[in-house]
């Protein structure tokens, strides 16, 4: 099933987490490409007459800094709890809000974290929807909305009917 | 305690009592738990005037928390604090004995307005 979620639909909704919670104008970007070295991707998951994904990532710095933010402390020197959470918590409301503009039978999951130098996120059967940087106080993020590859389950389904196995 | 705010982000329990104080209600004493299990466990030293609750949290969620308050005759005024709103949620949240959903993400004002009808 297509759903409207337009990259000015994303942006709307990045920007008002990012001024009502934590005070901060997110503008979106041109940035290069994702970030590399010592990042976090936090992922929420949607299911139902939707199937798709939704991510935040960036540095480990700027989630650090994101991290400060939200908690009205210094920003962690580490990969710790409060980026953690923090993170995770970004993830959620932004896939919550997207959500709730689908107004379809879709259940949202809970967030997952992900820290490394050097990891690859799939999320299986899945393509971009849409990529989109933004920049904030000197750091940036990048929100990514996955959604199923319609091409995959139409696929599925034709082999289904084939032999009468998923 | 004023305020019970039940949520598994310590992040968003942070963020909420901020925006709490901001809305001007800087004497209360907000308690906190991570989830339903520990909130009742909480309960057990007092009546709050007012429950914040997240929707999706391990152990026991907020709608499984509010059911177990109702069916307890506990009648204390309850509030989610979530970013799903659909109206499905909403029309269980309020069947169930909520008396509001409040979006995240939220400003002061909109705590405020939440909160004034329980906490004047």
């Amino acid at each position: 099933m297509e759903v409207d979620l337009s990259v000015a639909t994303v942006v709307e909704v990045v920007q008002t987490i990012f001024s009502s919670m934590i005070d901060l104008e997110a503008r979106p970007a041109q940035a290069a490409g994702l970030p590399q070295g010592s990042r976090v991707t936090s992922s929420v998951y949607l299911e139902g007459s939707w199937n798709g994904a939704v991510s935040v990532e960036c540095g480990l710095k700027d989630a650090s800094f994101l991290a400060g933010k939200f908690l009205a402390v210094d920003p962690p020197e580490s990969f710790d709890d409060d980026v953690r959470d923090a993170m995770g918590e970004l993830a959620n409301m932004i896939g919550g809000n997207l959500k709730a503009t689908m107004g379809m039978d879709v259940r949202l999951s809970m967030p997952s974290v992900i820290h490394g130098n050097d990891y690859q996120v799939n999320v299986c059967g899945s393509v971009v929807h849409d990529r989109i940087a933004f920049e904030f106080e000197g750091g940036c993020c990048w929100v990514t909305v996955l959604s199923k590859d319609s091409k995959e389950s139409a696929k599925q389904s034709s082999k289904a009917g084939q032999n009468g196995k998923m | 305690m004023d305020i019970l705010v039940v949520d598994d982000s310590r992040t968003m329990r942070i963020i909420l009592q901020r925006a709490i104080k901001q809305a001007g209600y800087r004497t209360l004493e907000v308690a906190e738990a991570e989830n339903g299990c520990q909130a009742i466990e909480k309960l057990r030293g007092g009546q709050p005037k007012l429950i914040l609750s997240d929707w999706n949290m391990p152990e026991m969620n907020g709608i499984d928390f509010l059911r177990h308050l109702r069916a307890a005759n506990n009648k204390v005024p309850f509030g989610f604090v979530t970013s799903e709103t659909s109206a499905e949620m909403r029309s269980l949240a309020m069947e169930t004995g909520a008396s509001f959903l409040l979006t995240k993400p939220f400003t002061p004002d909109d705590v405020q307005e939440a909160l004034s009808p329980f906490l004047g």
